[in-house]
């Protein structure tokens, strides 16, 4: 029943990859220019136009280079950059690597974080403490990423401390594990977006079951503080959190294009940003995908892992 | 303003008979003018705060620059995006250049470039002997050849077909080792100008743009489009001494503020093109050094004289009436500029500075509308990120106009746009252009069959005195011909050019040897082999 489900849900995922691609084709198409325009720009005189098309083989119908690129991503080949004529594999390979470590980093370190802020905050629900921490994650919650980059940048990076570069260089054939402090203040304004969200639906669900009955019984069995709240109160309250971090996790996906642009790293997101500026369309057409996938995927593992914390909905779907 | 003591310098100088940019000659006086310049950069230009005595030879340097991307090119003579043309002047040379302080053309790899018997349809060039590529092949005439040749090629024509397309391509002939003819379609004194320009740089006969070649101070090592490139220390550079740093890496950013943060963060050594607006928070910082140039760079806002409601000229000029240039420096380049006057290349020898400097006037404006029968204009202005401060002239221009009644809609359009279908054709827009002398900018884009004639200028007076002006080597005589084009240009044309602006670099307090330059090439025309670490 779960497997059938799951593959149910694989199946509408793969429909939904689909349309996205033709939307982002439409708008791909919508936009005015094409990259030999884009590319030459103030430079295009009608020579050298006619020349660089002939050279990036633009002059196929926009359509036959849609069909071509997807029959091309069905048997696993990704085509070639319309900007450059290199294989959109070998130009994003290295990309998407850094890309996924920011987001891997952000997300290990953000989600225990919230976890562990909103379930300290429930315990002190209304006091001091649990004022000062919904104030600020509320402010942090309403502040744009950049503007949280911009200022992680002020402070540890030009203005106040030097501790961290301020943006994200990498040397030729450099990853960015291989230079981890590239990583900090990105990861860290990734992390500052995505906690208040977290934190506060694990605090609400949190103040929910703490007020339950099966935790006032536990209580008053005479069980410990802490196994009460993390054999008892925790996994029950964090099914809401499960949810809420998939969508906060796939918004990484695509948070990642502000936060790179903020601090020039080396990732999907300026690559994406430069492909649509270059009218580059598989370039354009690769990244959303793999943006659209990642949320697609993580958006089937939180229904999954919902069952599977849910005894009720396990059994049903057992 | 320290270019007009530079005026008076190069007058002095080309009254002396010894050197001058356009002091064309006839035939023999030719060879005085364009020939034996040796390495002279610093000529005319203010004095440099670090001499190479003061360097510490060594190190790395590493310098930002904003544009570029996956299409990232070290081929020189395709060079589009601002780091494409900082790659380009340390790999390659071109046979000329102007240089830094825009006083000169000055002898790179040619030793003389001159007009066979006055007559300025036949140029010959010759080559500064013993010259080396990066891979020890001496530099001949047939590398100059098919360097030309390349650039014309009609099947893919490189950035200096729009400048050079007069070259007879297949006329072009070797006297000897050093020595090339070289035919033109038409006669043309401005050759020297137009040919002496940085995409016309000299490659190999053996070129291969994925593992480039050329003569610069630095060879190449890699490039990650988009990311960055390397370069290395070219020993057996002719001029002798330079470059002093052994590496050099110049890293692409796609934003302004992102390649700041990094200069105040350490992270590179030097930037260019600082965004007006943070130009004083630098020059507070105590390591850094800010180098602020004025330019001949003119960003106008263009008018289409066959496109209504501008194929009116008295609605041109009303436009060119409504524009407060002062309050245009100070509120978009934060007064890194000085005003102009509706008139370009205001380097050249000719530039008709006599002209009266014309004023924001809206009672005339309004009058001038009024009698067109456009008393309630309302008109589109595209505009685009292509160049800083274009955005935001376009707004202040749309202020401005309000005082005469006239309604100017800004249309923001990304650069793919700007540049797409419509490119040449937007009936208003605006545009940026370098420092160049007057022919060559007339060249580019004030005739029919220029290659970006946006505002589709096309007079005939104008072009007769053009072609008479090209064919004349005497200097005054052209000059009186060039004034009187601008004349016709500054009552018909169909430019509002508001502001020449600034070009502001940056550098850590660490390194020294970056000069000022008027051509608007920034870092002291990307001169990075003068540029080292201080002891």
């Amino acid at each position: 029943m779960l497997t059938r489900l799951i593959l149910r849900r694989l199946a509408l995922g793969l429909l939904t990859l689909w349309l996205v691609s033709l939307l982002v084709f439409a708008a791909t198409l919508a936009l005015p220019g094409d990259a030999a325009q884009a590319i030459l720009g103030r430079e295009a005189t009608p020579e050298r136009l006619a020349a660089l098309r002939d050279q990036l083989h633009l002059d196929e119908p926009v359509v036959t280079q849609y069909l071509k690129w997807l029959g091309g991503i069905l048997t696993g080949d990704l085509g070639n950059s319309a900007a450059t004529q290199q294989p959109v594999s070998e130009l994003l390979s290295d990309r998407v690597g850094n890309s996924l470590f920011l987001v891997v980093v952000s997300a290990v370190v953000a989600v225990p974080l919230s976890i562990f802020v909103g379930v300290w905050t429930a315990m002190r629900r209304d006091r001091a403490p649990d004022h000062i921490v919904s104030t600020g994650s509320l402010i942090l919650a309403s502040l744009p990423e950049f503007v949280i980059g911009i200022a992680l940048i002020l402070l540890f990076a030009t203005e106040v401390f030097h501790a961290f570069p301020a943006v994200s260089l990498l040397g030729p054939g450099e990853k960015a594990w291989d230079d981890p402090k590239v990583v900090v203040l990105p990861a860290a304004t990734l992390v500052l977006a995505v906690v208040p969200y977290i934190s506060r639906i694990m605090r609400g669900s949190m103040v929910e079951v703490l007020e339950s009955e099966y935790v006032t019984m536990a209580t008053l069995k005479g069980l410990p503080r802490r196994t009460v709240i993390w054999r008892h109160a925790v996994p029950n309250a964090i099914v809401p959190a499960i949810q809420v971090t998939a969508l906060q996790l796939a918004y990484l996906a695509g948070g990642v294009v502000v936060v790179e642009f903020v601090f020039s790293y080396p990732g999907i997101g300026a690559a994406l940003v430069e492909a649509v500026g270059n009218r580059d369309m598989p370039v354009v057409q690769t990244v959303t995908m793999l943006a659209a996938g990642i949320y697609v995927g993580l958006n089937i593992l939180a229904d999954v892992a919902t069952i599977l914390v849910t005894p009720k909905l396990r059994t049903a779907a057992r | 303003m320290v270019w007009l003591d530079e005026e008076l310098t190069r007058r002095q100088v080309i009254r002396a008979g010894a050197a001058g940019g356009l002091a064309l000659g006839a035939g023999g006086a030719l060879a005085g003018c364009f020939g034996g310049d040796d390495d002279s950069a610093n000529n005319g230009a203010p004095a440099p705060q670090a001499q190479p005595g003061d360097f510490r030879p060594g190190g790395t340097l590493r310098i930002g620059a904003t544009g570029g991307g996956a299409e990232d090119t070290v081929d020189g003579q395709k060079p589009t995006s601002d780091p494409d043309i900082m790659r380009t002047w340390q790999l390659f040379e071109p046979l000329a250049v102007r240089n830094a302080a825009f006083t000169k053309l000055e002898m790179v790899l040619a030793e003389s470039l001159e007009a066979e018997k006055g007559k300025a349809d036949t140029w010959t060039v010759r080559l500064k002997p013993d010259l080396e590529f990066h891979n020890g092949k001496t530099v001949t005439a047939d590398d100059v050849i098919f360097s030309l040749q390349r650039i014309l090629d009609p099947k893919d024509p490189k950035v200096g077909a729009a400048s050079i397309g007069y070259v007879d391509a297949k006329g072009l002939k070797k006297m000897d080792a050093r020595t090339v003819r070289i035919p033109l379609k038409f006669a043309n004194s401005s050759f020297p100008e137009d040919l002496g320009q940085y995409f016309n740089n000299i490659v190999p006969t053996d070129f291969d743009p994925k593992n480039p070649v050329g003569t610069g101070a630095f060879k190449y090592k890699s490039l990650k489009p988009g990311e960055q490139s390397t370069f290395v220390r070219f020993p057996n550079y002719w001029r002798k001494g330079e470059p002093y740093v052994d590496e050099l890496v110049i890293i692409d950013f796609t934003e302004p503020t992102a390649k700041v943060n990094a200069l105040v963060g350490g992270q590179v050594e030097a930037i260019n093109n600082v965004p007006f607006s943070q130009v004083s928070s630098l020059q507070g910082n105590g390591n850094l050094k800010v180098v602020i140039s004025e330019t001949g760079s003119w960003q106008p806002f263009t008018m289409r004289v066959d496109a209504d409601p501008f194929k009116d000229n008295r609605v041109r000029q009303a436009m060119r009436l409504l524009v407060d240039r002062d309050q245009m420096v100070q509120q978009v380049l934060s007064g890194q500029g000085r005003i102009a006057n509706d008139l370009y290349a205001p380097y050249d020898d000719c530039y008709a500075k006599d002209l009266p400097q014309r004023k924001q006037d809206l009672e005339q404006a309004k009058s001038l509308l009024k009698q067109a029968g456009q008393s309630d204009l309302r008109v589109e202005l595209v505009t685009g990120d292509i160049f800083r401060g274009v955005v935001e002239a376009a707004q202040v221009f749309a202020e401005q106009a309000k005082g005469a009644g006239v309604e100017v809609k800004v249309r923001k359009v990304d650069t793919g746009t700007f540049y797409g279908d419509n490119y040449l054709s937007w009936p208003f827009a605006q545009d940026f252009w370098a420092t160049r002398t007057y022919l060559t900018q007339v060249a580019q884009g004030s005739l029919p069959d220029s290659p970006f004639n946006e505002t589709h200028w096309d007079d005939k007076e104008f072009q007769s005195l053009i072609r008479q002006a090209r064919g004349e080597l005497d200097e005054d005589k052209r000059c009186e011909l060039l004034k009187e084009a601008q004349k016709l240009e500054y009552d018909k044309g169909g430019y509002i050019i508001p502001y020449f602006s600034n070009s502001v670099d940056a550098h850590s307090s660490k390194i020294g040897g970056i000069q000022e330059a008027k051509s608007g090439f920034t870092l002291g025309n990307y001169q990075l082999r003068s540029v080292g670490f201080l002891k």
